[in-house]
């Protein structure tokens, strides 16, 4: 109040200034009604009435000049609000000065205002620096933390719940955090050992275990963030050791997408992973196992179905959860495995393959999906797919293939849940494939033939307590038997697994697990079981963006 | 509702050469199109979504009847770890408004049904988009960020809204949002808004006088979410019996809180609903404290279905222990 009064006294000498300048201007209706009425009268008597006149006027201007200035500190005090977020002192200064004294309930006894903690105010605030100090100064405590120093001189920041806990500076950005992207590093290992002496021929994925030994097969860098107002912006870069140690790079993902499209809609472009079922989306750290679904590692590729394209999704306007996606990718080389893939050596199901530029728009793989989801209850959640991939291949001049999946998730999540735990999850994929081989580059293999391939997956984890899942895992895999090739790749083979994983947090994990693989006859193993256990172990360094669903 | 048979009408009508056979064909194809047209028209109530209870509950003194609020974390579970289930895709693309804690306490599940949900309404910056830690001085905010430290919050302790001075403040932010987006109804939730500082103000003084003789006495929890409680009403809450936030109690920890506990003669231990209460138990019971039972959460404990009665509880329950 008082610096108010000293504000407004301040700006008297101006006001009159103003005033007299602005004197004709605002003479509006009293004045000349005033000048109108009276009819001419002494020389005396009409200097006073001008006088009068002008004192008026001057109050009057002096009153708007009041107006104004209270407008104006309204202004500030908006201002200083919006800007609080960024500006660590100012507010509570402001908010006392700004409340009007006179206030209801100014004698309470408790106060019902901190501008040590609420910053922005505009309400009125009460008793506050009173109360504050009150509140604040009058604990002892023992709080052990180690910022005591962070603005303790200023009155307004009091001491919480005693010695340690000091107030500190308001949020920089709320909700964004202080970087403009997420920067995480991720390295996933394993000790394996297998009965078979050639893992690698065992592990279908790319990131599995392939070595008895030690392997690092998915050392990782991600990046996310929001790229401008339009895009968001996404990069895995994965380095593994090979077998012999050698460092490669693969450039896994990396595109963007648009953030605010309307109708829903979404864009996306770049490398990235085919939306298609549950597990070719998502990085192999975020898997239940240390290694790939064999329908998934042999029918979308060990690195998994994944490539330079574009992808466009809407959600539907229906009540529950329903996404349609439309995904088109070059398909090429071993990340497009079942398509225009030339295979190792230049072989791919005993075919020469031809190794061919686009020709048109059918050499692309086209990826549509649509999934649902809904929640059976407030601790159930159904989540189901279907998806395809169509497109061309490399073992014939015409060779085409087509994949079909559908996928389903069940999960149950109690209600009382700490840390997401504890949880029931269930996954199955199944996948169709349907295989045009060719008679390979120049008519060079005896017959063209049809794979109608197909198989599936089933798991269950059982997250049972606070860091802790239990899981198994089904996996069946039935090939067309060829006369004319005995690709490994090409073998109809089942495995059961189970694995046991200690989250000790969110950002480290250390898993045990146990794979039994029945497979065919062949030369590089004299049984036809193989046993393999895998210790795996994971960590996260950074800030790594969220999880979907 | 009119305009919408209308539409539908205008639609499925092709002209006078429809037979009559037809007619109940071109009734369900209107109930169609209504059914598709409701989602776009029916827009009276501002369509409201809160991430935790206690904003939801809120938003409910504020808005009244005039807002429709949906809340996606349930009042039990750990606002930590919330599953980014699809079904919250579905509210978020048609909300209004969104209100988030904005201080990463749920950054671990919102920023994904964000990007799925492309919503520009609820963008940061937008009316439409409330983060209750706007304007809040956060406490414990660490000078070091390290994960050696457990679940430390970057941003400061985000467990700020068992400080009713600091619910206030929410209120009048979600007043603000609202009166932005729905004008014709402002004066409507700035009465709200006032109703909900009065009752806070007349609570605080009740809630005060009941923990005023138990100021400066140490309460353990069971994590640390209860600073800015503490604060308010002059406890010291800085025993914890995880080690590290996040970190599940370890028995060496724990004999060691046993020791604190009886040499400050401490009463009582403070776990929440998702909390293991077993745990708690034996800690009460090796050292004669009581496990009381707190949620951050409207909704978390019985009878607890608004902000203010929580509060009341709260006071109540902590008071009953400490005598």
């Amino acid at each position: 109040m008082r610096k108010f009064i000293l504000v407004t006294l301040a700006i008297i000498p101006a006001a009159i200034a103003s005033a007299q300048g602005a004197a004709p201007a605002s003479t509006s209706s009293p004045a000349p009604a005033v000048s109108n009425s009276t009819p001419a009268s002494s020389a005396d008597v009409e200097a006073l009435r001008q006088q009068v006149q002008s004192l008026t006027e001057t109050v009057k201007a002096l009153q708007q000049q009041v107006k104004d200035q209270q407008i104006v500190l309204e202004k500030a005090s908006l201002a200083r609000e919006s800007a609080l977020p960024q500006n660590p002192e100012p507010s509570p200064i402001a908010a006392t000065a700004n409340s009007p004294a006179p206030a209801a309930g100014a004698r309470s006894r408790f106060p019902t205002e901190d501008t040590s903690v609420v910053a922005s105010t505009t309400a009125p605030a009460a008793p506050s620096g009173a109360g504050v100090n009150e509140n604040g100064s009058a604990l002892p405590g023992s709080f052990p933390t180690t910022d005591t120093s962070v603005v303790t001189s200023t009155p307004e920041t009091i001491s919480s719940t005693g010695a340690g806990a000091s107030l500190t500076q308001p949020i920089t950005i709320a909700g964004g955090g202080k970087n403009y992207m997420n920067i995480s590093f991720d390295g996933l290992f394993a000790l394996a050992y297998s009965s078979a002496r050639d893992l690698d021929h065992i592990e279908v994925g790319d990131h599995d275990p392939q070595q008895r030994g030690f392997n690092a097969r998915n050392i990782e860098l991600a990046f996310d963030g929001a790229v401008d107002p339009y895009f968001e912006g996404f990069a895995n870069i994965v380095f593994k050791l090979d077998n012999d140690n050698q460092t490669q790079v693969e450039v896994e993902e990396a595109f963007l997408q648009t953030t605010n499209l309307p109708f829903n809609l979404q864009l996306k472009g770049g490398q990235f992973f085919a939306a298609f079922g549950r597990i070719n989306p998502t990085h192999p750290h975020t898997w239940d196992f240390a290694d790939d679904p064999l329908v998934h590692g042999l029918f979308l590729g060990p690195d998994g179905l994944r490539g330079v394209g574009g992808q466009i999704s809407w959600t539907l306007p229906t009540p529950w959860y329903s996404q349609l996606l439309l995904g088109v990718q070059n398909g090429r080389g071993s990340t497009g495995y079942s398509f225009r893939n030339p295979g190792d050596n230049g072989i791919f199901f005993g075919r020469m393959t031809t190794d061919r530029e686009l020709r048109g728009l059918q050499d692309f793989v086209w990826i549509p999906r649509w999934e649902n989801s809904v929640d059976l209850s407030p601790t159930q959640v159904v989540l189901a797919g279907v998806s395809g991939a169509f497109g061309s291949n490399e073992t014939g001049a015409n060779a085409r293939t087509q994949i079909y999946g559908a996928d389903f998730l069940y999960k149950w999540k109690s209600s009382h849940a700490e840390s997401g735990f504890p949880f029931v999850k269930w996954q199955t994929e199944a996948i169709y494939r349907r295989f045009e081989a060719g008679r390979g580059v120049d008519e060079s293999f005896p017959v063209a033939e049809t794979f109608h391939d197909w198989g599936m997956y089933s798991q269950l984890l059982w997250g049972f307590k606070k860091g802790w899942v239990a899981g198994v895992r089904g996996d069946y895999l039935h090939m067309t038997d060829s006369e004319f090739t005995a690709d490994l790749d090409r073998q109809s083979r089942s495995r059961v697994s189970a694995d046991l994983t200690w989250y000790p947090t969110e950002f480290s994990k250390i898993r045990l697990q146990y794979n039994h693989d029945f497979l065919e006859e062949n030369f590089f193993l004299a049984g036809r079981d193989v046993d393999s256990v895998f210790l795996q172990f994971e960590f996260i360094l950074g800030s790594h963006g969220a999880h979907k669903f | 509702m009119k305009l919408i048979r209308d539409v539908a009408a205008a639609v499925a009508d092709r002209g006078p050469e429809v037979e009559k056979s037809s007619r109940r064909q071109r009734r369900r194809r209107q109930l169609v199109l209504a059914a598709l047209f409701i989602p776009l028209v029916a827009q009276a109530k501002l369509n409201v979504v809160a991430t935790l209870p206690d904003f939801g509950s809120l938003a409910r003194e504020i808005g009244g009847d005039k807002v429709d609020v949906t809340v996606l974390a349930k009042a039990t579970e750990d606002p930590h770890f919330v599953d980014a289930r699809p079904s919250f895709v579905v509210s978020l693309r048609s909300a209004d408004v969104l209100i988030d804690g904005g201080a990463e306490l749920e950054i671990g599940w919102l920023p994904p049904l964000l990007q799925n949900a492309r919503n520009p309404k609820i963008e940061i910056g937008k009316p439409g988009r409330v983060q209750a830690s706007q304007g809040i001085r956060l406490m414990n905010v660490p000078t070091n960020v390290t994960r050696a430290a457990g679940d430390v919050h970057a941003l400061g302790n985000p467990h700020f809204m068992s400080d009713p001075i600091i619910a206030k403040a929410v209120a009048q932010h979600i007043a603000q949002s609202f009166s932005t987006l729905d004008s014709a109804n402002a004066a409507f939730y700035g009465a709200n808004y006032k109703k909900f500082e009065a009752a806070i103000n007349a609570k605080l003084q009740e809630w005060g006088a009941t923990m005023l003789p138990f100021k400066g006495r140490n309460v353990v929890a069971y994590h640390d979410s209860w600073v800015y409680f503490a604060h308010r009403f002059g406890l010291n809450i800085d025993i914890f019996l995880e080690p590290k936030p996040g970190i599940p109690p370890s028995p060496s920890h724990l004999v060691e809180v046993i020791q604190e506990m009886k040499a400050q003669k401490i009463k009582a231990i403070i776990v929440e609903p998702f909390h293991d209460r077993r745990i708690a138990e034996k800690v009460a019971s090796a050292t004669g404290a009581k496990v009381v039972e707190f949620s951050q959460f409207p909704g978390g404990l019985p009878g607890t279905d608004n902000y203010v009665k929580l509060i009341d509880t709260l006071v109540s329950r902590l008071a009953a222990s400490l005598k």
